[in-house]
């Protein structure tokens, strides 16, 4: 009974006395922008954002949860817009990366803010995602989520094979993984019917499986890119070595046999067509698996010493020109802290916050598994984001994303070897990087 | 003295004349006054824009901050340093020069089946323009499923018949024929009505005439219809061009399903990366310059064309233009 017992949830705010109005202080209206618009979202942020107007009685925060800005338009067209034209909303959640929006001086520095905040202190947040809002030593917003990344694995799969689906059995090394890989691969007829596990599905982790052989993407403190690494040419060259080895080499070939990537409703890994997959700590919940499965670590490269994980925020962030930064502060300290205590309980997005409180648990979760195997399971996100790699920290993530991805892709297809393509696209990624600081 | 003030119909002689328009410049003034909304929103909303994005081709315009004016750097970065804008002018060129020409022979041969007077033509009349109401966005993901390599209906066809299946918007071959499928399909109902109103200008009597002189069903088309339909097809084509040229929400929805522009960056079309620049780079100087470079291609080709229509378009009334 105590196993099934429902987790502890958070303390709500009215147990905590409001915050009286202080005299000097009169009543404000922040606006806050964001593109969730999902179900869960339209059920936890008023409540959360009610919270928070309980906590601080004179602030009254006007938001939509509509998938988009107040009116329509795609986000980023009409934040940018309304930025540049110096009547931003008060704080803006982002899905893309801030340091973009901070190097070209659109974000208000929030450390002195943090320096008194009651939660938001610069050493209460895991440091990679923090770093991710930071841009020369500044920090321009904060993470509320950090969901990390992770291989999610069949567990009744691998009992067929007579593999041991616990943890800290899984392989530590690539050759380790790739071997146990094969063990999962199919072919009837000439046809691919499973797969082991698909390395490069997932183009957000992109950054990890260069940190897992040692290797780097961005150095922000030379700011300067460095994806021709020999270590980044070994790590791609793994690749193609495992498309031939397993999957027939022909990149589109295989990508006609299953809808690999993920770990979602009709993805290969939940049709069973594939024993391992990658994805981030919220699927444990979002994603509804509808069998056993396991979360393991990813597995080190030749060149690497040790495993590391990504991970992929929401950002709240506090344009400049906002009519009510103080105030809008307090909103994104709140929902990036206690808040996000809150949502924990709905979603299990793992929050950036290191204070949060280790009861509080997925109700979801622990419906799925239980009390005992949720809590484990939300430790170990805890613990692997304290081996996070940088990431979504360069002035110009987006392009240098995209460009990576094309770089990719074509050692995949085999039009480049991975030299030639890791060689074009850091001459390419550092001429922008340069243009763009240039102009800084 | 007070009748040295007056003058004839008793005006006052210290009296200012009394501007008076004439007539002409009445009716005109009336008509500058009635179009004045269009025309104020033409230079508010068409011409500043325009004459705005030529100056902001020539600077670093990032958006969060005023523009720097840098000459024709945009240029020489788009024209020499990035390897994906070849890609995508490539990518642009072969989605026209096949989506625009398929689409006017499908267009063309739906109006000639539905020129037809018969019970319940207006209803398939309607159901073939109907996919042009649909919105791109919706259009797209449907054919998405469609054209799933390894549950879509198109594949399933295919393998019915014996032939291979193909990977569609997973290949780099074979993905800018599926969003040329796309295009004809969604576009053709438009451009079909189009050559309707022009088949119906076209006089019996010609036809008719024909007929009488012994002419067959093809030389009928080929030596009255097509001929007289020229000026319809030159619209649809020039038309065609233009929008073929700014292909943006297909390849922008399709693409997303390949992380981004399609396998090897088949679906980058030239809008897409305009788009990219823009509004994902924070380089709006450089969205700016390609635009410039879009609008000069297309006026070039528009002429071109109008050059060239006086050699194949004819009109019923005086021959050749």
């Amino acid at each position: 009974m105590a196993a099934c017992a429902p987790a502890t949830p958070p303390a709500p705010a009215e147990e905590k006395p409001a915050e009286e109005v202080p005299a000097e202080k009169e009543k404000v209206t922040i606006s806050w922008w964001n593109q969730f618009s999902t179900p869960i979202c339209q059920e936890m942020f008023p409540r959360i954002v009610g919270d928070f107007e309980e906590l601080y009685p004179w602030v009254t925060v006007d938001f939509e949860i509509s998938g988009g800005p107040p009116g329509g338009g795609n986000y980023i067209e009409v934040l940018l817009s309304r930025i540049a034209a110096g009547n931003p909303p008060d704080t803006a959640t982002l899905w893309t990366p801030p340091v973009q929006f901070a190097a070209r001086g659109s974000l208000m520095a929030i450390d002195e803010m943090m320096k008194d905040a009651k939660w938001a202190r610069p050493e209460s947040f895991y440091e990679k995602p923090l770093r991710s809002c930071q841009w020369r030593g500044e920090t321009y917003g904060l993470p509320s989520s950090a969901g990390p990344g992770c291989i999610f694995t069949n567990t009744a799969q691998f009992e067929e094979k007579g593999v041991s689906p616990n943890r800290d059995d899984f392989p530590k090394t690539w050759e380790d993984t790739k071997e146990l890989s094969a063990k999962f691969v199919v072919w009837e007829d000439g046809e691919l019917t499973h797969a082991g596990l698909v390395p490069w599905e997932a183009s957000w982790l992109y950054p990890v499986w260069s940190g897992l052989n040692g290797g780097q993407l961005f150095d922000a403190e030379n700011e300067r890119y460095v994806l021709d690494s020999d270590a980044n040419v070994e790590w791609l060259s793994y690749w193609v070595q495992w498309l031939d080895d397993q999957y027939g080499g022909d990149i589109e070939q295989f990508n006609l046999y299953g809808p690999w990537g993920g770990v979602y409703p009709e993805s290969a890994f939940q049709l069973g067509l594939c024993s391992m997959a990658q994805s981030g700590s919220w699927a444990c919940t979002d994603a509804e698996i509808p069998f056993a499965w396991e979360v393991v670590r990813f597995p080190v490269g030749p060149n690497g010493t040790k495993s590391v994980t990504g991970f992929w925020p929401n950002w709240w962030v506090i344009p400049k020109g906002a009519s009510h930064p103080k105030e809008a502060f307090l909103f994104i300290e709140y929902l990036c802290t206690k808040g996000w205590e809150t949502w924990y309980t709905a979603v299990m997005d793992t929050p950036a916050w290191k204070d949060f409180s280790p009861d509080i648990l997925t109700q979801k979760l622990v419906d799925q598994v239980g009390l005992e195997r949720a809590k484990e399971i939300h430790q170990f996100f805890a613990a692997y984001l304290e081996d996070a790699v940088d990431m979504w920290n360069s002035p110009i993530e987006d392009f240098a994303s995209d460009t990576l991805n094309s770089a990719i892709d074509e050692v995949l297809h085999k039009t480049k070897t991975p030299t030639e393509a890791l060689q074009e696209a850091q001459d390419l990624c550092q001429a922008k990087l340069e243009e763009v600081l240039q102009s800084i | 003295m007070v009748k040295s003030l007056l003058r004839r119909g008793g005006q006052r002689a210290d009296a200012r004349p009394r501007w008076r328009l004439s007539k002409r410049a009445r009716d005109s003034l009336k008509a500058y006054l009635f179009v004045s909304p269009w025309i104020i929103s033409l230079l508010v909303f068409t011409a500043y824009p325009m004459i705005a994005s030529f100056y902001f081709a020539m600077t670093e315009y990032t958006i969060l901050n005023p523009p720097r004016w840098v000459g024709l750097q945009n240029f020489k970065v788009m024209f020499t340093k990035d390897p994906l804008y070849w890609k995508s002018v490539w990518n642009t060129v072969y989605y026209t020069l096949f989506s625009v020409p398929l689409g006017l022979i499908v267009a063309l041969l739906l109006a000639l089946l539905l020129n037809q007077r018969s019970h319940g033509i207006g209803l398939y009349r309607t159901a073939y323009y109907l996919p042009g109401l649909m919105p791109a966005v919706a259009s797209t993901l449907l054919w998405m499923v469609l054209l799933d390599p390894r549950l879509g209906l198109v594949n399933a066809a295919l393998r019915a018949v014996g032939l291979p299946p193909l990977g569609w918007l997973r290949s780099a071959t074979w993905s800018k024929p599926a969003l040329i499928l796309m295009s004809i399909w969604s576009g053709s109902g438009g451009t079909m009505l189009i050559f309707l109103a022009g088949l119906k200008e076209i006089p019996e009597s010609l036809q008719e005439a024909a007929k009488i002189d012994g002419a067959n069903a093809w030389q009928r088309f080929r030596h009255v219809v097509l001929p007289l339909l020229t000026p319809t097809i030159f619209f649809n084509l020039v038309m065609g061009i233009i929008n073929s040229f700014q292909v943006f929400t297909t390849a922008f929805v399709a693409g997303a399903q390949t992380g981004g522009a399609g396998p090897l960056n088949s679906l980058l079309m030239y809008m897409l990366l305009l788009y990219r620049y823009g509004f994902r780079y924070f380089n709006m100087g450089h969205a700016s310059a390609m635009a410039l470079v879009m609008f000069i291609a297309l006026v070039l080709i528009t002429l071109a064309l109008i050059r060239s229509s006086s050699y194949w378009v004819y009109y019923e009334a005086g021959g050749r233009r």
